[in-house]
């Protein structure tokens, strides 16, 4: 053989680009490739609707389930939803002060939150290119408010590191720009980079520099009062005879690049993100009990789908009424839409193809979990001056998000104290998983103490939720990877004769409301054109 | 990725624990019943991010399995089931169980990138070995490196 031929996969073609090209280009070609987009919503869904009296089962009261509900009602479908819990929404909850709910194992969560704080154990943010979700929240009319993800007056925090003493992200951020510009002016100054640059742009990129990462006329990233501008004060301006101002000073660019602080950063990096993004008032929940007040009386809850039976001509979908071990009854459609979460639907007996019925048993769930901890005073905002935004740690409680509600109001006021999922790649969600909620509480305390001192003093109660002890999703979403997509993703989400299966597992937006909303679309639309063809 | 710098916590915690023990030995010799806990249940965390520290199989069993097979090795269903560990026929097969552990089984995520196959060996013959079980057959991690998916990642 004299030549081999070339194959990249997709990952192998993406990393080269990024190689040679940078960030941008390679961001450019994953959104050519399909990956990394923004939405896809171009608009209300609009559906011709059946020539003829059609009934369409639905499985699954969720967002996609209740989207698909919403807009095939609306286009003349007779429609009737399966719900498994005695609730809509399914991972679109909020727990608050009084509520029950018995996970796997028979551990009882309990939330005696005193206060009006609440805890979305699920979706708990919205970015503001998820268009779906923001159109309808507009048509339902939910209220929405900012929801900061980005403080830069929160922490990044490592135990190793500063004394275990927790730095402002604002602070951190400032000194790496600082730093890198220092550098890449030394870099410029030198000529080592005269390739790469004309002595046109590099007049230009050193003036930039220079005002970019705030370096002193020497190109130095130092202490200064224009520094004290951008980065704060040590001793902030005053009034009449207080005391003169003192800028901050900096941290040394090893420490920061030993400490891990400077990835940390790289937690808001992501397009999903960006400033601004927003929250339903009062709980995610919010969103999910807006679909039901159209829908509800479209649902039949305490149903435990069986089976999924199907031929040409329509489904049969046998349920247990009442949960496991209720009495067997029968619903019979021209149509099925699954929303069932595959880590379930795998387990039920289902008529479909065979590789349907691989792609349903190919992907796993994620681990995540979250714990809430409620207390007398918002010590954060009071001692820490810190409203709102997320701190991150090396520790294993990961992040503390702060409530972006109710600021500086005196009373009980509740954090969102630990949170990860299985996607960053961390071990730490599964062993917090394991543990009894009181054992969760207590680690959360344990480990966050270090990072806030006063929750000794002010800790009131705790909630917390593990998404693997989740009887109707046994883990929190479809972790797929580029493989599985490439061998699984279209046929799960095909047409299989009556049914069609829909829910964030059948999405490029795996986890995301957006996802599940645009997989409803998405099937509901080739449905009204199969029934229309 | 780049690799993250070595997680510390533990150690500082345990150092921090013994100098505060040094340092009260006259007045409390001993480590209360709650620090003793709290240790014990910190020790559920990795001690890097990345991947798992523990060594023994309980202890991995602890920060892993244990979420969805519960303390006892029996699972829970509702909606959906997670298996039980007792009674189990395919827990005969050790070549089975540690497979599944490596690459996952239906919705449960495989841990091949985060346990080595010394540790997937000694949670394998954890799993079939209490719980009920009493398989007198163990398996070597030269096996279980046997069992490893081909490393296709690109």
């Amino acid at each position: 053989m004299t030549s081999t031929r070339f194959n990249p996969s997709r990952r192998q073609l993406l990393a080269m680009i990024g190689k040679v090209a940078g960030g941008a280009a390679m961001y450019q070609a994953m959104t050519s490739l399909g990956f990394a987009q923004t939405s896809g919503y171009s608009g209300a869904v609009s559906l011709q609707g059946p020539r003829e009296g059609r009934r369409v089962l639905i499985l699954g009261a969720g967002i996609a389930g209740m989207a698909a509900a919403y807009e095939m009602r609306r286009a003349g479908y007779e429609v009737r939803i399966l719900e498994y819990q005695a609730r809509q929404g399914g991972r679109c909850l909020t727990l608050r002060g009084g509520d029950r709910y018995t996970e796997m194992g028979g551990h009882e969560i309990a939330c005696d939150f005193q206060g009006d704080g609440y805890f979305n154990p699920g979706p708990w943010r919205l970015p503001v290119h998820h268009r779906a979700v923001f159109d309808y929240c507009r048509r339902l009319g939910v209220p929405l408010q900012p929801f900061i993800n980005k403080n830069n007056k929160a922490y990044l925090h490592s135990a190793s590191a500063f004394d275990g003493q927790p730095q402002r992200i604002g602070h951190v951020e400032t000194d790496m720009r600082g730093h890198v510009s220092e550098l890449l002016a030394k870099s410029l100054n030198q000529g080592d980079l005269d390739n790469a640059v004309s002595a046109e742009d590099r007049e230009k990129l050193l003036e930039g520099l220079k005002e970019w990462g705030v370096l002193d006329s020497d190109y130095r990233y130092s202490v200064s009062d224009d520094l004290g501008e951008v980065r704060g004060w040590d001793i902030r301006p005053g009034g009449g005879l207080m005391a003169e101002k003192s800028p901050s000073q900096p941290n040394d660019l090893s420490p920061l690049l030993q400490s891990g602080l400077w990835e940390q950063l790289f937690n808001f990096n992501d397009y999903l993100f960006e400033p601004p993004m927003f929250e339903p008032v009062g709980g995610m929940d919010a969103i999910t009990d807006a679909f039901a007040r159209d829908v509800s009386d479209l649902i039949r809850f305490n149903a435990r789908v069986t089976r999924i039976a199907q031929n040409e001509n329509g489904v049969s979908i046998t349920y247990e009424d009442g949960g496991r071990g209720g009495e067997m009854r029968e619903e019979t459609a021209d149509w099925c839409l699954c929303t069932i979460p595959l880590s379930v639907l795998v387990q039920l007996d289902v008529d479909c193809s065979d590789a349907m019925r691989r792609a349903i048993a190919a992907v796993p769930y994620a681990s995540a979990f979250k714990v809430a901890l409620e207390f007398r005073r918002r010590f954060w905002e009071q001692d820490d001056w810190i409203m709102g935004g997320i701190s991150y740690t090396d520790l294993p409680l990961v992040q503390i998000a702060y409530p972006n509600y109710g600021f500086l109001s005196d009373g009980p006021a509740v954090l969102q104290a630990a949170y990860d999922t299985a996607t960053a790649g961390r071990t730490f969600t599964y062993s917090w998983s394991s543990m009894t909620p009181q054992e969760r509480i207590e680690a959360a305390l344990e480990l966050g103490r270090q990072i806030h001192p006063q929750y000794d003093a002010e800790f009131m109660s705790g909630t917390s939720w593990v998404w693997h002890r989740v009887d109707w999703s046994l883990g929190c979403y479809g972790q797929w990877t580029d493989d599985l997509r490439d061998e699984h993703y279209e046929t799960l989400c095909e047409i299989d004769n009556r049914l069609v299966l829909a829910g964030e597992h059948c999405s490029h937006i795996p986890a995301w409301l957006e996802g599940s909303l645009l997989s409803a679309l998405d099937a509901i639309k080739r449905l009204d054109q199969r029934e229309n063809a | 990725m780049p690799r993250r710098p070595l997680y510390t916590y533990l150690m500082l915690a345990l150092l921090a624990a013994l100098l505060a023990v040094a340092a009260l030995a006259q007045e409390a010799p001993e480590p209360t019943v709650e620090d003793d806990a709290m240790q014990r249940l910190l020790a559920r965390f990795s001690d890097h991010p990345d991947h798992f520290t523990q060594t023994s199989g309980e202890a991995l069993y602890r920060a892993t399995c244990q979420a969805c097979h519960m303390e006892d090795g029996q699972g829970d269903m509702g909606a959906g089931a997670h298996p039980p560990l007792t009674d189990n026929p395919k827990m005969n097969s050790r070549h089975f169980v540690a497979g599944v552990i490596l690459t996952g089984y239906h919705g449960m995520p495989g841990f091949a990138d985060v346990m080595s196959d010394e540790q997937v060996a000694a949670v394998t013959d954890y799993v079939r070995s209490h719980f009920g079980n009493d398989y007198p057959d163990m398996i070597t991690p030269d096996e279980v490196a046997n069992l490893r998916p081909p490393d296709n990642a690109d």
